[in-house]
């Protein structure tokens, strides 16, 4: 009887523990359900932050290629004109870009008489890279009562993908009988 | 054994001859430039394109030049209406110093100024004087380095014969 009693006794003990293991194991499950959700989700958002890296830098070598492939694209021409020239008349063009210079153009009679007729001269042709860029013209030649004139022009332009054009304009400004120097982009 | 060194010297005088007149610009296409003359005017080389060309590089500081210039002049102002034009490019740093030896030798032609030195390097001037002759067409024909007495017959006959052509 009492051999029974504890055989009875030790298989509740042995099923209440079981049954205890079994809570336990049934909450290490949710645990690492949890966990592995949690994982799941930061997985998810480096897959996500690696696309987002990934489509970046497409873009930007897309961007690299463009520029690189296509070196037309880099060029910037730039255009002396001059309108009436009562007031002035050219000698030289001293060009600088971002510091540097890269035109010192010096005219003759018969180039400077086919400005005045309206001609148009390219007097440098270069091949920038994109941003912003800073140009100094310096026009000598004779002003008003034919007298020594020197000035400067200075423009800061954006260079975009795609060929650009700049004109430096020589104009006459009868209100103050001078010179007027503009440099302007053509569209 | 005397025609041989005979035929010797002469191979060396043909080689030293033709060394003096040619250069690696021979044959090509002129560079062309811009500069300041003497009259205050800028002087363009294209824009005498038709002409026999005669461009000399000279100095103040040049004794040949001194003694060529004046030869020089003589050649332009003979051929001068025929399509002859001769452009004397000084490169001293100090161009009053050009301008006064200009006037004492009482020269005539078109004195252009080079005092960057970019038209000398264009040239390849290696020595002074340096006489470089342009045909009508704008290509080189001749380049004379240096300067001594009797190159003006040279000159003479190369010019003549580029005026033929």
């Amino acid at each position: 009887m009492v051999t029974k009693r504890l055989l009875i006794s030790l298989a509740t003990s042995m099923m209440l523990a079981l049954s205890v293991t079994s809570v336990a194991q049934n909450t290490e499950t949710t645990d690492a359900a949890a966990d592995s959700r949690s994982e799941f989700r930061s997985l998810d958002e480096d897959v996500q932050d690696l696309k987002k890296e990934v489509l970046d830098l497409n873009r930007d070598l897309f961007l690299l290629e463009e520029e690189l492939l296509f070196p037309a694209n880099s060029q910037v021409a730039f255009f002396i004109s001059m309108d009436v020239g009562e007031y002035f008349e050219i000698d030289s063009v001293n060009l600088k870009i971002d510091g540097k210079e890269v035109a010192n153009y010096l005219y003759t009679e018969r180039e400077a008489g086919a400005l005045v007729r309206g001609g148009v001269h390219r007097v440098h042709m270069a091949n920038l890279k994109t941003g912003d860029h800073e140009l100094i013209a310096v026009f000598t030649g004779s002003g008003p009562h034919t007298r020594d004139y020197r000035r400067g022009a200075t423009m800061t332009f954006n260079k975009g993908i795609g060929a650009k054009y700049m004109e430096l304009e020589i104009t006459d400004r009868v209100k103050k009988q001078q010179p007027e120097f503009v440099i302007k982009e053509w569209e | 054994m005397k025609s041989r060194n005979i035929l010797l010297g002469l191979a060396l005088g043909v080689i030293a001859a033709s060394s003096l007149a040619s250069s690696d610009l021979t044959g090509q296409s002129a560079p062309d430039f811009a500069l300041k003359s003497s009259g205050g005017e800028n002087l363009r080389l294209s824009e005498y394109r038709g002409d026999v060309v005669m461009v000399n590089f000279w100095a103040t500081w040049c004794g040949p030049c001194r003694q060529e210039m004046p030869l020089l002049d003589e050649l332009y102002s003979r051929y001068q209406r025929v399509g002859f034009s001769l452009l004397g490019v000084n490169i001293d740093d100090n161009s009053s110093k050009a301008m006064d030896m200009v006037s004492e030798l009482g020269v005539s032609f078109p004195v252009l100024f080079d005092s960057r030195k970019e038209v000398s390097k264009l040239y390849e001037v290696d020595a002074m004087p340096v006489t470089v002759i342009i045909d009508r067409e704008g290509t080189i024909r001749y380049v004379h380095h240096g300067y001594k007495p009797g190159y003006e017959e040279k000159y003479l006959d190369q010019i003549r014969s580029l005026l033929r052509e």
